[in-house]
């Protein structure tokens, strides 16, 4: 009943034309509650096919949004009506020309990313250094050819890879998948989560000879081994 | 006239924008270029007083944009230097004074004077940082060998490849090289670690800066000390020679037979 894709501004929720909207807000209110915070803080727009909305349901989606620390930017839809209404509230009803600086927050994690169409098992490859500052978020897996800084953020539904330094702060099956790693060549990292388990790292500690480390949940438990790639 | 303007930014404060904006430009005036530095720090202004200017401010870049008077009227031409002009920002405005589009159009009219237009941006990462680095060729982001200004370093570098001002160049300010070598400092290969590897210079703490900003006359113009010679070695790797980025060096003999940097 409802999907989720990367788009260039972010995430993008597409909700079923069939079902009933009540039925789809509480799907989707479950979805967000479920997530083990994958949302929270991010910006989403939502994609809601041909059905005419009126601005009281518009208005109770993006309050249930707000509610769980979602901002709603954009409104897709095939009615008139409904993008009418949309705009009336100051959302967007176009995805395609937004700059990054109309998004609120996300800002530079989408905008010089190139995340296509892909749905929640594909992977999304970013081959630059994320900065401090900077945070991808990605439905699917997040893999990463270069460096992630102390105060970058990545937030991925599936795992983590970073062919580099991690030090930034991570947060795998970020959907709620307890089965999702977080792999580094040098994992030295703020933070870790995987689900709903965190830990905390020291900061600064890092190895002379760093190798290799996977990060995974055993027993609700985080737990940092070895990793032969 | 071929020009290229240049944003010198960093995010934190006080690591040295203005002085190294003030040095820059006197430098690339010395190997005889039509230089204007131009201050973005509307509301803040420090510039002119680095330059020894100050008194010499009638009218400034607002009043250019907003028409009150000539972009000829507002440039102060430096008396040391020939081919060096200053365009003062106004002290008693905001950052809301300047616009990123004016201070392009700014810009623009600057590029037929002169071959380079240096910006010594706010610090910060909001309106004036933004207008700051909009009319930018090339851009220049300032650290001190500390965490939390490279931490700021590496926040802005990632706003420039944002903007599609990338990649920025790395200049290390204020570096020394024995307290590196004790390791209560870090070091130049720790900082290119995190931020980049394109560095554009190394300038060591030199007492002679201090003195110099406060008496109005910046170290490049006729300083002997390490920063002023850095800041001449910046000046003529951004004028186009190729110079090797020097490693900074501690001074005494038992740093350089125990020391490692």
């Amino acid at each position: 009943m409802i999907t989720f894709k990367g788009i260039r501004q972010g995430l993008l929720v597409i909700l079923d034309d069939g079902a009933l909207w009540e039925d789809i807000c509480a799907s989707l209110q479950s979805k967000i509650i479920n997530s083990s915070g994958f949302f929270k803080g991010g910006t989403i727009a939502c994609d809601v096919g041909h059905r005419p909305l009126s601005v009281g349901q518009l208005v109770g989606l993006r309050a249930m949004l707000a509610e769980h620390d979602i901002v709603l930017w954009a409104i897709q839809s095939e009615s008139e009506l409904t993008r009418a209404r949309a705009a009336e509230l100051g959302l967007k009803t176009e995805l395609a020309p937004v700059t990054s600086a109309e998004l609120p927050e996300v800002i530079d994690a989408s905008q010089s990313i190139q995340t296509g169409y892909i749905d929640g098992t594909d992977g999304l490859l970013v081959r630059r250094r994320v900065r401090s500052g900077q945070m991808i978020r990605h439905p699917g897996h997040i893999v990463v050819l270069d460096d992630v800084n102390p105060g970058a953020q990545l937030v991925a539904g599936g795992d983590i890879i970073v062919w580099g330094k991690l030090q930034g702060t991570a947060h795998a099956g970020a959907l709620g998948d307890e089965q999702a790693t977080i792999c580094a060549l040098e994992l030295s990292p703020a933070i870790l989560r995987i689900a709903d388990v965190a830990r905390r790292f020291q900061a600064g500690k890092r190895a002379k000879h760093a190798r290799p480390e996977r990060a995974h949940i055993e027993r609700e438990e985080m737990v940092v081994t070895e990793w032969n790639p | 006239m071929e020009s290229i303007v240049i944003t010198v930014t960093s995010g934190k404060g006080g690591v040295g924008k203005t002085t190294s904006t003030a040095n820059i430009g006197c430098a690339l005036a010395q190997l005889g270029r039509k230089v204007c530095i131009t201050d973005g720090d509307i509301g803040l202004r420090n510039l002119d007083i680095v330059m020894g200017l100050e008194n010499r401010i009638v009218y400034d870049s607002v009043d250019v944009v907003e028409g009150r008077c000539k972009l000829k009227q507002a440039l102060i031409r430096d008396k040391r230097l020939e081919s060096l002009f200053l365009l003062p920002a106004a002290q008693t405005r905001d950052k809301t004074a300047m616009n990123p589009q004016q201070m392009t159009a700014l810009c623009d009219q600057l590029r037929e004077d002169f071959e380079f237009i240096l910006i010594d941006s706010p610090a910060g990462i909001e309106q004036g940082f933004q207008t700051s680095i909009a009319p930018a060729d090339k851009v220049l982001v300032i650290t001190n060998p500390e965490v939390s200004s490279v931490r700021d370093a590496d926040r802005v570098i990632g706003l420039v490849e944002s903007a599609g001002k990338g990649p920025a160049q790395l200049i290390i300010n204020r570096i020394i090289a024995a307290r590196v070598a004790r390791k209560d400092m870090l070091s130049v290969e720790d900082i290119m670690e995190v931020l980049t590897s394109n560095v554009i210079g190394i300038v060591p703490e030199d007492e002679e800066i201090l003195s110099a900003s406060n008496r109005g006359s910046p170290v490049a113009i006729s300083g002997k000390g390490a920063a002023a010679m850095a800041y001449r070695d910046i000046a003529r790797r951004i004028n186009g020679e190729n110079l090797p980025v020097q490693m900074p060096r501690s001074g005494g003999l038992l740093h350089r037979i125990f020391g490692r940097a």
